[in-house]
């Protein structure tokens, strides 16, 4: 089941499957599976607001030494290496 | 929904066609907006601060068909969740000011994000126009939308634009007023966000209204009940509600089925809706081809490429400034230092003023003001090709490339594009730092900024360097900014392991498409950025002009400069200065004023150094003084223009042939520094603290005087100990004495 939801009806996390974003190489596109809630009102939320959220497709367009490049829709969103790693993603 | 017949504040007070209309714009950054604004505003656009804060509030007032409309552009935001300064000065606009009509500029390449942001604006329960602006982009690309199918979903008029080509702009002004008369009414009950959601937040309404009808007669039951629903901090804290006892009863089923993130169901359901609606109404090509965009960033991204493409740009940003703007520079001083101070001489001799004053507008006023015009094309030029670096795009590439460079001063990426604004000048510099999402990351850009070299320091290089290093300008220039940026990295590793410990914020921005700025969009921004140096030269400059002259003549009939007001303040800190090889009361005085703005240094200089005028040689008439002025800025203009074509053989800058001309100043301060004192002189005026402009962006943007009392301390002490470690060292070495 691809869409899962980053937390469970009774509230405890649920399984988070898949591969960290930052890891996914140049060219490569999948669907984002979980992103980290920890941090409400941080980057996390900013990130979701930007369009990364659970069940879009995404595709890496650069992952090179600094932050990732990935496409989401219509738009190219820079990511920090933290928060791409805290986004996980499936192919 | 039963919630729906609150959703209309305004109403009663529409009696006619007369009123005024107030229409806030608000969109996503990079929806075209500003350009929208431009195209139906144009020069009646007023720019101003949000109170309070530094964001930049536009505004413009203007008749459309008898009708009075006021157009208040809010900060380009995606979400109205309070978590940067944009977002809370768009929501606090919206919830307190209550525009008649929201202008909602959406994207049209981009739907399902833009439509997050509508779905925000709906709950406000103001009326809605959208610009589903860059229409013909998403046509281009192949997006068919349905407007109609928009209109009818959102029950909100939607008007295809295009504010490049001006398309959509009097249909859209068309809808405003149509919707502010009420003859288009909303008519489709509010969206729905889901049966549990819908009735927790009608359960909070019905709550708010019984108990506190004072704040649901100023704001909407609804967004209020929605905002407590979400835990809105920041709603909370304004209405000193307390939200366990509103909203505990009625979101128990809501909490019971899905979990007690609340704030996390609320942004689920409204990105739910943006999505689905965008399913519904937008088709788009299976097969997208590769973008034109996406092919540049690979290059330009490129992990070995990237950096040396964006010292290469930078490099040629600086090149084209000096370039363009030297000749025109050059012109401005001949004008002013030569018929400009003749034509006052002659005016101020016809009405019988006395002798004094012609010295006070020749050697204050138009020395000093004039010293600082010679400026203006530099810095015209200057944020002309930021301006199109930001509008074209590759202002955002530039912050992701340097993002990993930016992370060792404990700041990211987003903090480069203030700095590099601080190399035209620090104020818009420290203004720009309001992008950036942190508290933290705010401060301490500013309090690097000020060591990117402005463009009002170059006038004290060019002064020495013409002097002292005539070989190789271009070098000695440039490394001093490059002195300034290695500090900066020095001082932000200080900063990050003493005063800011902590890691830093995660980066993340969106990269738009990559965009050719019209020439009218990049005149108007770079008058927009420009105009603060000219209202600064006119006024306050104008007015230290004056004041320097006095401290200098006086107490009246004072013989020698030295024992003037400011002659005696040099020699008191002279001493100070003495271990930097530069203790002259002289130079003293003129940091001194520097304090006040960088570039009066060598104005005040002039005044010190130059010696009494040994006139009259034959004075040219008015006209042949006229003639000159227009034959050379021809000249100026062919010089400018000869330059740039040179740029493509990578010869040197115009400041190599910058005034052979011997002049008064050139010459005393020759006899005054030797080159090592001239490098270390140089180094101090780098380095000293910033500015009283800077002082006072600092305070408005931090509050108090805290952070510029840091600035100020530290960079002081930087400038004195490399300084000393210039002169010290350079005479360790032999470096002449």
């Amino acid at each position: 089941m691809p869409r899962s939801s980053s937390t469970a009806a009774d509230g405890s996390p649920a399984p988070r499957p898949g591969m960290p974003l930052g890891l996914l190489g140049d060219g490569e596109s999948a669907e984002i599976v979980a992103v980290a809630t920890a941090a409400r009102g941080g980057c996390e939320s900013r990130a979701e607001e930007m369009g990364l959220r659970i069940g879009k497709r995404v595709v890496m367009l650069s992952n090179g030494a600094g932050p990732v490049l990935v496409k989401v829709d219509e738009s190219r969103i820079a990511v920090d290496r933290g928060v791409a790693m805290k986004i996980k993603v499936t192919k | 929904m039963s919630a729906a017949p609150k959703l209309s504040p305004v109403s009663a007070e529409h009696p006619g066609a007369a009123r005024s209309i107030t229409i806030a714009v608000a969109g996503n950054p990079n929806s075209g907006k500003s350009t929208l604004i431009n195209a139906i505003a144009g020069s009646r656009l007023h720019v101003g601060n949000w109170p309070g804060v530094t964001v930049e509030k536009k505004e413009a007032a203007f008749e459309h068909e008898g009708r009075r409309l006021r157009l208040v552009d809010l900060p380009g935001t995606y979400s109205l969740s309070p978590y940067s300064q944009e977002e809370i000065v768009a929501r606090d606009y919206l919830a307190h000011e209550r525009p008649d009509v929201i202008v909602n500029v959406v994207d049209a390449t981009n739907l399902e994000r833009n439509l997050y942001l509508t779905v925000q604006l709906l709950e406000l329960g103001i009326p809605v126009v959208m610009a589903l602006n860059v229409y013909d982009e998403a046509q281009a690309k192949g997006h068919r939308i349905d407007v109609r199918g928009i209109e009818a979903r959102l029950g909100v008029r939607v008007v295809p634009t295009s504010a490049t080509r001006k398309q959509g702009l009097e249909e859209l002004l068309g809808a405003v007023v149509a919707t502010a008369d009420r003859s288009h009414v909303r008519t489709i009950a509010p969206l729905s966000y889901g049966p549990d959601l819908d009735g927790a937040t009608a359960g909070v309404a019905r709550a708010l209204e019984e108990r506190h009808p004072e704040l649901t007669a100023r704001l909407p039951a609804r967004w209020l009940a929605l905002k407590l629903v979400e835990g809105d901090a920041r709603v909370l804290e304004e209405t000193g509600l307390e939200r366990d006892a509103l909203v505990a009863a009625p979101l128990a089923h809501l909490v019971a089925a899905h979990g007690d993130d609340v704030e996390a169901i609320v942004a689920e359901a409204r990105y739910g809706l943006a999505a689905g609606l965008t399913r519904e109404v937008l088709e788009r090509p299976s097969l997208q081809k590769t973008e034109l965009t996406e092919r540049i960033d690979r290059v330009v991204l490129n992990r070995f490429l990237g950096i040396p493409i964006f010292l290469a740009a930078m490099w040629l940003v600086f090149k084209l400034t000096f370039d363009l703007s030297a000749p025109f520079g050059d012109w401005i001083d001949a004008m002013t230092s030569g018929p400009f101070k003749r034509w006052a001489a002659v005016l101020l001799g016809a009405i019988g003023a006395p002798g004094w004053t012609v010295s006070l507008v020749n050697d204050g006023v138009i020395a000093g003001v004039g010293f600082v015009l010679v400026f203006v094309p530099v810095i015209f030029a200057m944020m002309f090709f930021i301006t199109f670096l930001e509008g074209s795009g590759y202002m955002a590439r530039a912050a992701f490339v340097m993002d990993k460079a930016m992370h060792a001063m404990g700041l990211h990426g987003k903090s480069f594009i203030p700095m590099v604004l601080g190399f035209g000048c620090n104020v818009p510099g420290v203004y720009a730092t309001r992008t950036l999402e942190s508290g933290r990351d705010r401060i301490l850009t500013a309090l690097l900024i000020p060591l990117m070299s402005c463009g009002a320091r170059l006038p004290v290089y060019v002064l020495f360097v013409g002097v002292f290093f005539p070989q190789r300008p271009g070098t000695v220039i440039w490394s001093l900014y490059v002195i300034g940026i290695a500090l900066a990295i020095t001082m932000g590793v200080v900063f990050k392991k003493t005063l800011f410990r902590g890691e830093a914020p995660a980066f993340i921005m969106e990269l738009p498409p990559y965009r050719m700025p019209s020439l009218r969009s990049l005149c108007l921004h770079t008058w927009e950025k420009g105009k603060h140096f000219l209202t600064k030269a006119g006024t306050y400059i104008l007015a230290v002009s004056v004041i320097v002259w006095f401290m200098l003549n006086l107490p009246w009939g004072v013989e020698h400069k030295k024992d003037s007001y400011l002659g005696k303040a040099g020699q008191v800190m002279a001493p100070a200065l003495a271990p930097l090889g530069f203790g002259t009361w002289e130079a003293a005085s003129s940091l001194i004023t520097g304090v006040i703005a960088k570039e009066i240094v060598v104005g005040t200089m002039s005044e010190i150094y130059a010696p009494k005028p040994a006139h009259e040689e034959q004075a040219p008439t008015f006209a042949e003084d006229l003639r000159e002025i227009g034959t050379s800025f021809v000249g100026a203009g062919r010089e400018a223009l000869s330059n740039v074509v040179s740029t493509a053989g990578l010869s040197s800058i115009s400041i190599d042939k910058a005034d052979e001309a011997p002049s008064p100043l050139k010459d005393a301060v020759r006899g005054a520094f030797t080159p090592l004192t001239a490098l270390g002189f140089m180094v101090f005026v780098l380095l000293y603290m910033p500015c009283v402009v800077v002082a006072i962006a600092m305070r408005q943007e931090f509050g108090g005087w805290k952070w510029f009392g840091v600035a100020f301390a530290y960079q002081t002490a930087l400038a004195w100990g490399m300084a000393l470690l210039v002169y010290q060292g350079g005479r360790l070495l032999g470096l002449g004495a």
